[in-house]
């Protein structure tokens, strides 16, 4: 029995002792492929060839894909491009859905290829540090970056750049907007043509459709995520300081701004619930008033056909008489080729999906902005499209009041941004006190700060 | 020559026993000392997972950063909240349950308990659809009956608030926990011999008392092995519908470690923090299997 144990211990010590060596040779292989990398880097600013006998696969990860009221048009993107240009030159593009931005990380621990991302703005910095993606001056070739970037809107062009380099190219775009039910404003009294300008507008507006329907008046969710910033940098709060170092939102101006929007959620008109919920509501025809971005606008279009409603909108609210800031939803592409061959198959998809045909497709079919502004007023382009939907008018006017939504510094923005999230809907939905709650989370991200 | 033929059968014999066991040790290692020994590892490392990246040795930083850490408490707050909450799910309700249905005849036993048993066999991401739509908070049944019945003047956002959101949670959970201890504690009962219950009635027992000094002691193994399930893996079968209902909020108030370890290593990207909130649990949850065991072989009672 004795030597029974015994032997199972030299068995079980030795298994480990394989193990161990193995984490050992992972590592070390590991650390050569890091520094075949490197020098590759340094000499390919060029695209390799592409052969269509011999089409170079390219994956694409989308949360559009993955989003009812988008999948449609963000399907048909990649298909045209599939039957057109990929066609002609040796590019397939395979689009992954990923709903909650966990997939293309969980796709690039495992090994495998993850080409171009439909990645949001906030979390940009920390996938450059910790997940290999790519600079465009560093894979693309400056002559096709700067013949390409001609007509796109430089306050869009900024918002992917980090020390100067671009790491996403802006992409599907919106400004958040108030999108109105004409139904229950007429019903209500109010005039939905002529839309409320100030958040005491929209406080008022609110009672009088709760009074009069017994529907909710306003809806904006305080798990929203981006929104918030805008409300704070309305009201001449940040988010960020000038430099991305510090968090400094329980500054006065900020806290201002949350308390006005919790006296707005608290009044008793306000729909409750996550964003999902209260964008139901609103589709459902119970709502008056819902703050988002434009990308809902085909499946609200639609829900308001099927309602028989009028879908009505207005740009984001002001305080008193200062002009709102809007930030932008929404995403850029960021890459990670990692061959020759590969850098000029990704760039084809590219030039496609931001080209004229690229933003007619996403603007029509799924409802963010055309960043090439032009297309707007182009009879070829999104004219006809924008003259039948005057709602895209008040969002590009947005655009020149625009701010970047915050790019959290570091690796640990995941985190900072669940802090904020959560300290935003504890101090509108709660008792707690809005001062305080941003106080603490402020110093819980400083202190995560790289 | 005959020397050696004997060392080979002796070192056979050696050997035997070890092929035996080889297919268990292997599996074993592959799939639970593995990782077991790479959590150890990583867990006094700071390390996002990619391929080709270096992982860094940080000595305590990532038990110390936990420690630190509100929502982390937080998360063993619901935890134990969930743990305990799921008890009268797993042990009470399906106990009586299991009882009353077992006196049926045939066919209606078969009946109730295929009831009972169909919510253990739904996938969970159906099951959180369906509860998700009946309590929405404004096309969800839930409220409108409460508000047809005016017990609330607004309707209730249940997922956006911290007073109901892990109520909810553990509910569903329960309600899914049901039939599986049913059908467990209805096979326990079929092996207990029908004289007792004959000798007791004859004593005049009511089967009140029959449930308890009958029933009871003889089912006693096997409800503390749904003890011991119930305890070690509530975390577990929470886990899904915190995912997909309320992904732990609002404000991380209805997460637990499971969740909270989850979103470090896969949401956070840092899988060091993960591991070593996972070998915290480790030794809490192994001495509470410990615990268990010992208490078992004291209070179960075997009809041997």
């Amino acid at each position: 029995m004795k030597r029974l144990a015994k032997g199972a211990i030299a068995l079980m010590t030795a298994g480990s002792l394989i193990l161990t060596s193995a984490c050992g040779a992972n590592s070390e292989s590991s650390n050569t492929s890091g520094n075949a990398n490197a020098s590759a880097k340094a000499s390919q600013v060029e695209l390799g060839t592409l052969d269509p006998a011999n089409p170079t696969k390219v994956t694409f990860y989308s949360y559009s894909l993955a989003y009812p009221t988008m999948k449609a048009g963000m399907e048909q993107l990649i298909q045209e491009f599939n039957d057109t240009v990929g066609k002609e030159k040796g590019v397939i593009v395979e689009g992954v859905p990923d709903a909650t931005f966990q997939q293309y990380k969980a796709d690039i621990s495992a090994g495998k290829e993850v080409d171009v991302v439909q990645h949001t703005f906030n979390l940009l910095d920390s996938s450059r540090l910790g997940l290999g993606f790519k600079a465009y001056e560093d894979v693309f070739p400056q002559a096709e970056l700067d013949e390409h970037l001609k007509g796109i809107s430089p306050n869009a062009l900024e918002l992917g750049k980090i020390d100067g380099k671009m790491y996403g190219l802006a992409f599907t775009f919106s400004t958040p907007i108030v999108f109105i039910n004409g139904k229950l404003f007429e019903e209500a009294g109010l005039d939905p043509a002529n839309p409320p300008k100030t958040w005491d507008d929209i406080k008022k507006a609110s009672l009088q459709i709760k009074e009069k329907t017994g529907k909710d008046g306003f809806g904006l969710s305080p798990q929203n995520g981006w929104v918030t910033e805008g409300l704070i940098l309305s009201n001449g709060g940040r988010v960020l300081s000038e430099d991305h170092k510090q968090a400094e939102f329980a500054n006065k101006e900020s806290v201002d701004a949350i308390s006005m929007w919790k006296d707005l959620y608290m009044n008793g008109a306000s729909a409750k619930g996550t964003d999902a919920e209260v964008s139901e509501q609103f589709m459902a025809g119970n709502l008056g008033m819902y703050v988002s971005s434009t990308s809902l606008y085909s499946g609200i279009k639609k829900a308001s056909e099927a309602g028989g409603w009028k879908v009505y909108g207005g740009a984001l609210p002001q305080f008193g008489e200062k002009e709102s800031i809007p930030v932008n939803s929404g995403s850029v592409l960021a890459v990670r080729p990692d061959s020759p061959e590969k850098n000029a198959a990704v760039w084809e998809f590219i030039k496609f999906v931001t080209g004229d045909r690229g933003y007619t497709i996403i603007t029509s079919q799924i409802g963010y902005l055309p960043l090439r502004t032009g297309l707007a007023d182009d009879p070829n382009g999104l004219k006809e499209f924008v003259e039948q939907n005057p709602l895209y008018r008040i969002n590009l006017e947005q655009l020149s009041r625009i701010q970047p939504v915050a790019i959290w510094p570091g690796e640990s923005a995941t985190e900072m941004v669940t802090a904020f999230t959560d300290a935003i809907v504890k101090s509108v939905s709660t008792d707690a006190d809005v001062e305080q709650t941003l106080k603490q989370a402020q110093d819980q991200i400083n202190g995560m700060m790289p | 020559m005959a020397r050696r033929s004997l060392n080979k059968t002796k070192l056979w014999r050696r050997i035997k026993p070890f092929l035996y066991l080889a297919p268990a040790l292997i599996l074993l290692s592959v799939w639970m000392y593995k990782p077991l020994i790479t959590t150890f590892y990583l867990a006094f490392h700071k390390w996002n997972m990619v391929p080709g990246t270096d992982k860094k040795f940080v000595g305590l930083d990532n038990f110390d950063r936990l420690f630190h850490n509100p929502a982390f408490i937080d998360s063993i707050g619901n935890t134990v909240f969930y743990t305990a909450g799921l008890l009268p799910f797993s042990i009470l309700i399906p106990l009586v349950l299991a009882v009353v249905t077992n006196n049926m005849n045939g066919k209606m036993k078969n009946f109730y308990r295929g009831i009972f048993f169909i919510p253990m066999i739904l996938a969970p991401v159906s099951v959180s659809a369906i509860w998700r739509w009946l309590f929405h908070p404004s096309n969800g049944v839930v409220n409108h009956i409460l508000l047809k019945l005016d017990l609330i003047q607004q309707p209730v956002a249940f997922f956006s608030d911290a007073n109901f959101a892990k109520w909810i949670i553990l509910l569903i959970t329960g309600w899914k926990m049901i039939g599986f201890s049913v059908i467990m504690f209805s096979a326990a009962l079929t092996g207990i011999n029908r004289e007792y219950y004959e000798a007791a009635a004859i004593d005049g027992a009511t089967s009140l008392r029959q449930f308890i000094n009958v029933t009871v002691p003889l089912m006693s193994p096997m409800i503390m092995f749904m003890l011991m399930m119930s305890i070690l893996f509530s975390s577990q079968w929470t886990f899904a519908y915190i995912d997909i209902l309320t992904t732990g909020g609002p404000y991380g108030t209805s997460t637990n470690i499971y969740y909270e370890m989850f979103r470090y290593a896969f949401s956070n990207l840092n899988v060091g923090f993960s591991s070593a909130a996972a070998l915290v649990f480790f030794f809490i949850f192994g001495a509470i299997a410990l615990l268990l065991n010992a208490v078992s072989r004291k209070l179960s009672f075997y009809d041997n």
